[in-house]
């Protein structure tokens, strides 16, 4: 339940967070993906069941807000954390280069799949253009940012789990 | 035991490719009912306005605030961007005193050529600030502090100092979101007041650091267009009012078919710096 609440909570807050302060601090008008950051590491520590749900939830958040119908970017949002939660298996809480490549690849992905269903489908050929201005951009700050969140929420993580592990002592 | 449903431990657990497939076939339903009715937008707007908005209206309150105090420490940033923003001033400054004129000698113009007895002025506006903007970095369009509450419904124009912003392709009780003209998926019927030619002005993500837009289908056979003539929305828009300043002409090009002309038109409105807009509260009828 403790891990429900403050998944969604960060969830909200990093949400709010992308699309206000860091709207201030962005680069050229491009801003990092926390969503992606978030939905990344919460499926690489949970599996693919929770990347597939928390990842549905981040996306829904940015259909309400900014998609034209419901379920576009949800489905997204859903497929990279359930991809990245089958890396599941090989998760460490000390290894940082692996999540962070992992999250990098996420948004990659994340940043293709856009162009291609959102302009290519428009006859909108220039990937080039694309590239340099929109998705390396924003990969390289989002990675940028990573280094620094995902240590973090390795901490609130493991806290979380000594304390699940703790209360289940208790009931034994 | 049946294969979709596993027993593990004593409770039931779902594969998770079953739950995967599940959550697609839902989000593929969600997309075709929202791209054909606006069934749920209702509820979950409202729900969203309530977990959301006031936080992002409050980080942005702060976020501004944060912004000015820490412009304010740094002293050197300080008055380099007061001298930027001086700067920026005079050259405001003298463009709306040119545009000042040009409007008033339009003003009479337009009102013997068109015969419009209204201005964009006489509209009845609402003022609203930008509270959070797109959370990707593919389009431009953002979310304003006022909502249906405030009587703002889908469709209405937004404006900002004198020029089309977008309109609102989306609205919750105290929010609402504004598809901006720059966006590289809003297009616009537009007219050159000059030679009262139609074009369609489309935003691109290409153009997006110009600060430009592209336009196409200009028929303009006599060449009367020329750059810096002014663009505003046509009256055969079915989504925004007439007569809206869009911008000026800023480059010309013949199209391959010899019949048409296309180029760029540089905006009024200052995408990157915009923090209040109006939102005009009044819809172009279309007669349905």
């Amino acid at each position: 339940m403790r891990r429900f609440i403050f998944t969604f909570l960060s969830i909200i807050v990093s949400f709010i967070l992308q699309t206000t302060l860091f709207r201030y601090i962005d680069f050229g008008g491009i801003v990092p993906n926390l969503l992606i950051i978030l939905c990344a590491s919460y499926a690489f520590m949970r599996g693919d069941k929770a990347g597939a749900l928390i990842g549905l939830f981040c996306g829904l958040l940015v259909d309400i807000f900014f998609g034209s119908y419901l379920g576009f970017y949800s489905l997204i949002y859903m497929y990279i954390g359930f991809i990245i939660g089958k890396f599941n298996k090989i998760f460490f809480p000390e290894n940082i280069i692996l999540p962070i490549g992992l999250i990098v690849s996420s948004d990659f992905v994340y940043g293709f799949v856009c162009y291609v269903l959102l302009f290519m489908f428009r006859n909108k050929y220039d990937l080039g253009y694309y590239m340099s201005h929109v998705i390396m951009p924003e990969v390289v700050y989002t990675a940028l940012v990573a280094v620094f969140i995902y240590p973090l929420l390795i901490k609130i993580n493991n806290y979380l789990e000594e304390v699940e592990q703790r209360s289940a002592k208790k009931f034994v | 035991m049946s294969p979709v449903i596993k027993r593990g431990g004593d409770k039931f657990t779902l594969p998770s490719k079953y739950l995967l497939f599940i959550l697609t076939i839902i989000c593929i339903g969600l997309i075709i009912i929202t791209f054909n009715t606006s069934a749920f937008n209702g509820v979950v707007n409202s729900v969203a306005g309530t977990f959301v908005v006031p936080f992002q209206k409050g980080i942005t309150t702060a976020g501004t605030w944060f912004k000015t105090t820490s412009d304010n420490l740094a002293s050197i940033r300080e008055l380099q961007s007061e001298n930027e923003s001086l700067k920026q001033k005079v050259d405001e400054l003298t463009n709306e005193n040119t545009n000042l004129e040009q409007d008033k000698y339009e003003l009479i113009q337009l009102r013997e050529l068109y015969k419009l007895d209204q201005q964009y002025s006489d509209y009845s506006k609402v003022g609203a600030r930008i509270i959070a903007k797109d959370a990707g970095n593919w389009y431009h369009s953002f979310v304003i502090d006022k909502g249906s509450d405030e009587g703002i419904d889908v469709d209405m124009n937004v404006i900002s100092g004198g020029g089309l912003v977008g309109r609102i392709t989306d609205v919750g009780p105290d929010w609402a979101k504004v598809q901006t003209i720059i966006a590289d998926n809003s297009s616009v019927s537009g007219t050159v007041l000059s030679a009262s030619e139609n074009l369609i002005a489309t935003g691109d993500l290409e153009l997006y650091n110009e600060g430009q837009i592209h336009f196409s289908k200009l028929v303009d056979e006599a060449d009367k267009v020329s750059v810096g003539d002014k663009v505003v929305t046509s009256n055969i828009s079915d989504k925004f009012l007439p007569g809206i300043l869009i911008g000026y002409i800023a480059e010309i090009e013949e199209d391959s078919n010899n019949l048409t002309k296309s180029g760029k038109i540089t905006p009024v409105v200052d995408f990157e710096y915009m923090n209040e807009v109006l939102v005009i509260t009044q819809k172009k009828n279309t007669g349905n």
